[in-house]
């Protein structure tokens, strides 16, 4: 059995304990309604964790992407506001602006070798920035919202007859594509063996720069639909749009079996992950805790989950070579 | 000559004005199992390197079947059909054999790989070998013996016409090794060559067809299969280079108190059941080859690592405190790596020996400056450190002056016990001489040191007693009488051992 594949067995266990729970003690939690939207809350984040997963495979991180998704957002809304290009030609330059923003983190880190977290936390400066430079702004110069007055967009954050919305259906696609990407695919190997063991990969002619290209453009592009959804849904953008949201996509990431150190985790987890992240703050919810209450507790959680990660990766560790020392010393007596 | 695979004609590299490889001849023919032999530093790891295009060749050529190649990067050997089963073994965890094997050369259309096609063909080339092994196990689950199967299988998926195996027993069992051998075996019969480096002269006597010997980076002599004579064999290896004074040592067991005694002591997996004693003011070395289980086991005796059985006495008193405790009973460590574990790098000497003796200068928490700075100006008198300036960042001193800094650390304290692990890895040779003073001085005030070396003209020049570790336990003691260089290397390269042998059957 892989590693990660008994970890993410207690993730999930501990995910149906939780569902057990806030199920029996709340009456509001197991209805159609709540459960819809608690998919839809989970929708954008799990995009993001889609992509920070490829990133994290790799060894890496991308700090930047809840910034990146912000950007797109306010570049969409901008667009929108300020000229009178069709829809798709805005939606057309929003991508480029998604892939150049994930081509910007490639080079940081594969080119100029900068490690990923104090890379990605640079280009998360960058993109919070811009985000200001694009916010909309009334005649005194002051930042507004502005909606966004679109069928398209607001159709984006319909749902189907049944009340799954499009962006829910859209997260487990995306999550679908990622999984054959990574099992079924070339480069969705070299994914997982640049982040297991570079040399070896190096070896067989793997190229880094390609790798850790890739890892962060599908990352960007998956902020991309995320922003897309969200700006469907909200029908606006603002300057703290997407903030904080790579701290729950990677946090979701982890919990699902991801290992920092890299060649660990897939969709499956990452699924199990962002579903255990946002039961647990859909049923605290429920608890009428105050919001402050709220952070702290799920922040508390996801500590206790990342520290049991450390533990648990040390332990198997060690395991493995005391296990086969063990198994040898037995077998010698025996014979 | 017509069945000559590979030959290497005067190959010469030369590593900052060292001869490394100074006109070196090696060649291969097909289908024979040739091993190259010689000590440490002889220059079978720089010879390799530059036949699988790691290091390039300051001079000479490679012939391939009479031709001559230029191999300049990993893939130029690969595409030579030079393949290398390394000693860390190199393939990627997390993934499956089949994706081991094929990685990076996966059949696929449009990057979509054919993973039932993949595995077929894995699943055949294993049951043409009879390895024990699933195409779809995923390589860390599996044991070291299997991974080195599956190293094999991927170099047979390139037709590797040469497969370069580099200490490939050294984490085996000896079952799994004798597997191994029989592997070996069904290669030659398809007519792959395998260049095999051990240090196991046993081993290599049973497998190989010929043998080359380095010394010193020159050719000491090629042997083949019928005229291997083992003694002559280990004199080509160490040759007449020393000096007689440490050609052989006079040892004898002290009189003196004990002052620490190592009973049974066990960590499973890393060595078991040693047992010693170390008397007041005396050297006792523990040699053997690298990855035998000695710093493992003084580790454990400092306190750095747990234990699992067993019992360390110190002046007849059980001990089984941590760092802290042992450094406060006397014990001091000179570390295997000084650069990672031995001192700091940006910081001055004299912080560097403060730090370990803030128990002394810092006893209410505050460091005084001024008793900081006497207790290094005092340091660099006692070790003779050059510069003779206190203030120097050790990082910027030379390896033997590193090397006296990390001593220093501990001259000052009232030792009982020092534990030095390779003391004189990188250092040149003047420095070394001054560093074997420091540890005859050391014993002569009467600290009980317990020194690791694996250069045994260096163990020789200082043990008064001789400990001999191979795969984690003790497989001889030198405790009087007479010892030469050759009954150290034939004990820790396990030739013509018998008795505690057995130990190794797992």
């Amino acid at each position: 059995m892989r590693q990660e594949t008994l970890r993410r067995m207690i993730s999930f266990v501990l995910l149906v304990i939780l569902l057990i729970v806030f199920g029996t003690t709340s009456s509001s939690f197991f209805t159609v309604n709540n459960i819809m939207t608690l998919l839809r809350e989970a929708s954008v984040v799990g995009m993001l964790a889609v992509g920070v997963t490829m990133c994290i495979i790799t060894g890496g991180n991308d700090l930047s992407c809840g910034a990146l998704l912000g950007l797109v957002s306010m570049v969409v809304a901008h667009l929108y506001h300020y000229t009178a290009l069709p829809l798709m030609a805005i939606l057309l330059i929003a991508l480029a602006v998604a892939l150049l923003g994930g081509m910007l983190n490639g080079i940081c880190v594969a080119v100029l070798q900068i490690p990923d977290f104090v890379a990605t936390l640079s280009t998360k400066m960058i993109f919070t920035g811009l985000i200001l430079v694009f916010a909309i702004r009334n005649s005194a110069g002051l930042i507004t919202t502005e909606t966004i007055n679109n069928p398209s967009i607001s159709a984006l954050g319909g749902a189907f007859p049944g009340g799954l919305y499009y962006s829910v259906a859209a997260f487990f696609l995306l999550a679908i594509l990622a999984q054959f990407y990574l099992k079924r695919t070339k480069s969705g190997t070299y994914l997982y063996a640049m982040g297991s063991n570079r040399k070896s990969a190096e070896y067989s002619g793997i190229s880094f720069v390609k790798v850790k290209m890739t890892a962060f453009m599908i990352s960007a592009f998956c902020a991309y639909i995320g922003a897309l959804f969200l700006l469907g849904r909200n029908r606006a953008a603002e300057t703290a749009t997407g903030m904080g949201f790579e701290f729950q996509a990677i946090s979701a990431t982890v919990i699902g079996g991801c290992a920092f150190a890299g060649g660990r985790g897939d969709m499956i987890g990452t699924v199990i992950g962002v579903l255990f992240m946002q039961v647990l703050k859909n049923g605290i919810m429920k608890y009428n805790f105050s919001t402050q209450t709220q952070a702290v507790v799920s922040g508390v959680v996801i500590v206790v989950m990342l520290v049991f990660d450390a533990f648990y990766n040390d332990y198997m560790q060690k395991k493995t070579t005391r296990a086969a020392a063990i198994a040898r010393e037995k077998k010698a007596v025996a014979e | 000559m017509s069945d000559l695979l590979f030959e290497m004609k005067n190959i010469e590299k030369i590593f900052s004005h060292v001869h490394a490889l100074d006109h070196v001849n090696f060649d291969i023919r097909k289908g024979e199992v040739h091993s190259l032999l010689g000590e440490n530093g002889a220059g079978k790891s720089t010879l390799i390197k530059i036949l699988t295009g790691v290091y390039p060749k300051d001079g000479g050529e490679i012939l391939l079947e009479g031709n001559p190649i230029e191999i300049n990067t990993r893939e130029d050997a690969t595409k030579q059909g030079i393949a290398c089963v390394f000693q860390e073994l190199s393939l990627v965890p997390t993934l499956s054999i089949t994706q081991n094997v094929l990685l990076g050369k996966e059949k696929n259309t449009l990057g979509v790989i054919h993973y039932g096609k993949e595995k077929k063909e894995i699943a055949r080339l294993i049951k043409r070998y009879d390895f024990p092994l699933e195409a779809d196990a995923i390589v860390e689950t599996l044991s070291v013996a299997q991974k080195q199967m599956v190293e094999i299988l991927k170099a047979l998926s390139t037709d590797a016409k040469l497969i370069i195996m580099d200490e490939p027993t050294a984490s085996l069992s000896k079952k799994e090794s004798e597997m191994l051998f029989q592997i070996i075996g069904q290669l030659k019969e398809r007519g792959v060559s395998i260049v095999y480096i051990s240090h196991r002269l046993e081993e290599v006597f049973n497998l190989a067809d010929r043998i080359t010997i380095l010394r010193d980076g020159k050719n000491a002599g090629v042997v083949e299969k019928k005229d291997i004579i083992p003694g002559e064999v280990v004199r080509m290896m160490i040759g007449k280079r020393l000096s007689e004074a440490t050609a052989s040592r006079e040892l004898a067991m002290s009189e003196e108190e004990t002052v620490l005694e190592v009973k049974g002591l066990t960590r499973l997996g890393y060595y078991e059941d040693v047992n010693f004693v170390v008397k007041k003011g005396e050297v006792l070395v523990l040699t053997g080859l690298v990855g035998a289980g000695r710093t493992e086991v003084i580790r454990s005796i400092f306190g750095a690592d747990p234990y699992d059985k067993g019992e360390i006495l110190f002046e007849g008193k059980s001990m089984k405190a941590g760092i802290k405790g042992t450094i406060r009973a006397g014990f001091g460590l000179i570390p295997e790596d000084r650069r990672t574990q031995g001192f700091a790098p940006l910081l001055s000497v004299t912080r560097n020996v403060a730090v370990t003796n803030y128990d002394r200068l810092a006893k209410s928490g505050f460091v005084k400056k001024a008793s900081e700075d006497k207790l290094g100006e005092e340091t660099v008198k006692l070790v003779d450190l050059r510069p003779a300036n206190p203030k120097v960042q050790v990082g910027n001193l030379s390896g033997g002056n590193q090397q006296k800094a990390v001593l220093g650390k501990w001259l000052t304290r009232d030792l009982k016990v020092i534990l030095i692990d390779e003391p004189t890895v990188g250092i040149d040779i003047g420095a070394k001489d001054e560093i074997y003073e420091f540890i005859e001085e050391l014993a002569k005030k009467g600290v009980a040191v317990l020194l690791i070396s694996s250069d045994i003209a260096e163990v020789l020049r200082v043990a008064h007693r001789i400990i001999v570790m191979r795969d984690g336990h003790v497989v001889k003691e030198f405790d009087d009488g007479s010892v030469t260089q050759e009954d150290i290397l034939l004990a820790s390269s396990g030739f013509g051992m018998t008795g505690k042998e057995g130990q190794n059957d797992a």
